[in-house]
């Protein structure tokens, strides 16, 4: 369990700095089994701070979602740096921002937090309903849960995002400031769902996003939440030229799902915000895992790992398979 | 007005039975999501009763569809076929929760105000409400601090209480009497301990809500807070997606475009948000509400100041979707709460 008097002075230090403007981590929600992402801009505002395995969401995303309108005639606009918590998922789409040069890395103060997991909110409804648990935290391989006075332990399967039960990277990869001790790799990734999704055939695999793509409704809160979709004009919503109507039906859904699995090839880092946020449970993680493996697989490319690398669809290796040009 | 009970079991025959009068509506479940939809044999199956609180989807969608074609065209065969909804059409929702059913009616002020919307009101007229008394509210249900409550049937034709083995349906309006008689070989009668054990579950289910707000002042605050740093504690981590609005019931804006393919086209309303960037966009580029942290207060004031401005009533029946979806967790009642709380300085 992290200390939060540690995470709070450590924040803090890093707030209070005269070249940092605002801070993102996590306080507690209003009710449920979800913290709220914090932005904070004072030192005061310190402790409102919290880390427990509720702070599922990715403070990288709110890096580049800081929105810059035009200034005034005169006014300078604020180039200090931003302060941002990172667990290991987090910090790997930090790098990638990184490397794609979405800013330098004198832009942010990365506060590293290492992590055993975080919760599935849809597992834990399940298990324990529509409540809002008092204590939250993971002792040796079980998830506690303290509702009402009641202690519960359950296995972390149960509980936990499937991103964090085959998570190979629970220590921020980068960090300036680091919260708590360094944790041990959970376990490996051998893409089993990938391996069971390929079992069903082309028209199984048609008729399952067909049913889950007609139930999207356009929201676009899974690209709006990822790290990695911030294109200031996105090519979906784009009206000149319109390249996707807006007319919500299988058609145009089916287009903006496959345009963002592939805008996102050797790019996405695996955090699942796409899939947490969504309010139709669309299983969006099920594109972008095929993706990953067979970037992975192809070009041996793990996205997020290295500030130095080249993105993926920048760089050239001589090797690079080529069947599906030849 | 009258009162009969019918076996839970026979949901089914019940559904039927109106179908040869009505073109029915209900709860369905479609891959893990309960939304409402018509039934149809090979569609998605009916949702149980008790599974769900709330829809995902508010059933706004049956009168104000996420995609509606308004007209059709074609090149050279002169002229448009339009695609008003015919106002004699019998269409029954089943299932409707008090909340959805009060937020027709706060809608139906709109699309009656300066232009009457055929569209709309055409669907409105000829839709009658069953609507299904809640008995377990969701822990982000608010709507007892709207006027409303978790088993008000003021704004249904007819209500129904989910009594365990039996369903006890009372008809509140002419239209639901109407409706009501079109099946009555399928109802039997209902007795005095039905009713009170209505009764008992009205006041159970008003206990289980956990959450308010007291909404006296606020209509008058929020455009006092119009300038103010206030919005920035919620809109910093506001992701400006389509969420919130599109999934509360009394959200009614909508863009209109055209699909035009090479000799005919279509034009078409779809739903549209004040949270997404482009909602305001000017074609010059300039955006009067350059951030989310305008958007955000448009959201809120529009419901609870602008609206009740001019309609006298507020815009929101306290659902909970837009804190239960929110993936953030802005909440609307901690803004409201905390928009109380905020001191502001008089001008000048
Ligand atoms: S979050 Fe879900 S419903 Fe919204 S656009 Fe994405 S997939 Fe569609
Ligand atoms: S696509 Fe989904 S999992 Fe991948 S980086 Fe974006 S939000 Fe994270
Ligand atoms: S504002 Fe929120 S609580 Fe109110 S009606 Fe809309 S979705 Fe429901
Ligand atoms: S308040 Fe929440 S649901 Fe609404 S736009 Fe912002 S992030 Fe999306």
């Amino acid at each position: 369990m992290v200390d939060q008097g540690e995470l709070r002075q450590k924040a803090k230090e890093v707030i209070s700095r005269e070249d940092v403007r605002r801070l993102i981590g996590w306080k507690r929600g209003t009710y449920g089994f979800e913290a709220a992402p914090a932005v904070i801009k004072d030192p005061s505002e310190a402790d409102e701070l919290v880390f427990d395995p509720t702070c599922v969401q990715n403070p990288a995303s709110f890096v580049t979602l800081e929105e810059k309108p035009p200034l005034p005639r005169g006014v300078e606009p604020d180039l200090r740096k931003v302060g941002v918590f990172a667990k290991g998922c987090d910090s790997r789409a930090l790098i990638q921002q990184m490397v794609e040069q979405a800013y330098e890395r004198d832009h942010i103060v990365v506060i590293g937090i290492p992590c055993r997991g975080v919760i599935d909110h849809r597992k834990a409804e399940k298990l324990f309903g529509d409540v809002t648990p008092d204590l939250v935290e993971i002792s040796g391989d079980k998830v506690v849960i303290e509702i009402g006075g009641e202690k519960r332990e359950v296995a972390r399967e149960d509980v936990l995002m499937a991103k964090c039960l085959r998570c190979r990277y629970p220590n921020p990869l980068i960090s300036d400031v680091l919260v708590g001790g360094e944790v041990e790799k959970f376990a490996d990734d051998d893409f089993s769902d990938v391996d069971e999704f390929e079992k069903k055939s082309p028209a199984e695999k048609w008729e399952f996003w067909e049913k889950e793509f007609s139930k999207c409704i356009r929201c676009y809160s899974c690209r709006n939440v990822c790290p990695m979709c911030y294109c200031p004009e996105c090519v979906v919503t784009r009206l000149k030229p319109q390249w996707t109507r807006r007319s919500v039906d299988l058609s145009e859904n089916t287009s903006y799902h496959i345009e963002r699995s592939w805008h996102l090839a050797g790019r996405c880092i695996e955090c699942m915000e796409c899939e947490r946020v969504c309010p139709m449970d669309i299983p969006i993680m099920t594109l972008n895992r095929k993706l990953t493996r067979d970037v992975k697989e192809l070009f041996s490319y793990e996205p997020g790992t290295d500030v130095e690398a080249s993105p993926l669809l920048t760089s050239y290796n001589p090797q690079d398979p080529e069947e599906y040009i030849m | 007005m009258a009162d009969y009970v019918f076996q839970k079991e026979k949901i089914e025959e019940l559904l039927g039975g109106m179908a040869k009068n009505y073109e029915v509506h209900a709860p369905l479940l479609n891959a893990g999501i309960v939304r409402f939809g018509k039934v149809e044999e090979g569609g998605p199956a009916l949702a149980k009763l008790d599974d769900y609180s709330n829809s995902s989807v508010p059933p706004k969608e049956l009168l104000f569809p996420q995609t509606e074609t308004l007209f059709r065209y074609r090149l050279g065969t002169g002229g448009i076929e339009p695609k008003v909804p015919d106002a004699g059409a019998k269409v029954a929702v089943f299932g409707i929760r008090p909340c959805d059913a009060q937020a027709f009616a706060i809608v139906d002020k709109l699309f009656g105000w300066d232009y009457p919307d055929p569209y709309f009101q055409n669907r409105r007229k000829s839709t009658v409400l069953i609507g299904l008394a809640c008995s377990s509210p969701c822990s982000t249900c608010f709507c007892t601090s709207l006027g409303g409550g978790p088993t008000n049937d003021e704004y249904l034709d007819v209500a129904m209480y989910d009594l365990g083995n039996e369903i006890y349906l009372k008809t509140v309006t002419e239209k639901g009497d109407e409706l009501c008689k079109s099946i009555s070989d399928l109802l039997e009668e209902a007795s005095p301990s039905h009713l009170e054990a209505c009764q008992n579950q009205s006041k159970e289910a008003a206990s289980k809500i956990r959450r308010s707000i007291d909404t006296n002042g606020i209509p008058e605050k929020l455009p006092a807070l119009y300038d103010n740093p206030f919005w920035e504690q919620f809109s910093d981590r506001c992701l400006g997606c389509g969420i919130c609005t599109y999934l509360c019931p009394t959200c009614h804006c909508f863009d209109i475009q055209d699909e035009v393919e090479v000799f005919d086209g279509r034009r078409a309303r779809m739903w549209d948000t004040c949270m997404f960037e482009e909602y305001t966009r000017h074609a010059s580029g300039h955006n009067p509400r350059p951030t989310r942290k305008e958007r955000t207060r448009n959201r809120v004031s529009h419901k609870y100041s602008y609206f009740p401005t001019n309609f006298g009533v507020i815009a929101c029946v306290g659902c909970g979707r837009c804190i239960k979806y929110c993936p953030v967790n802005i909440d609307i009642i901690d803004i409201l709460e905390k928009s109380i709380a905020v001191e502001v300085k008089e001008a000048g």
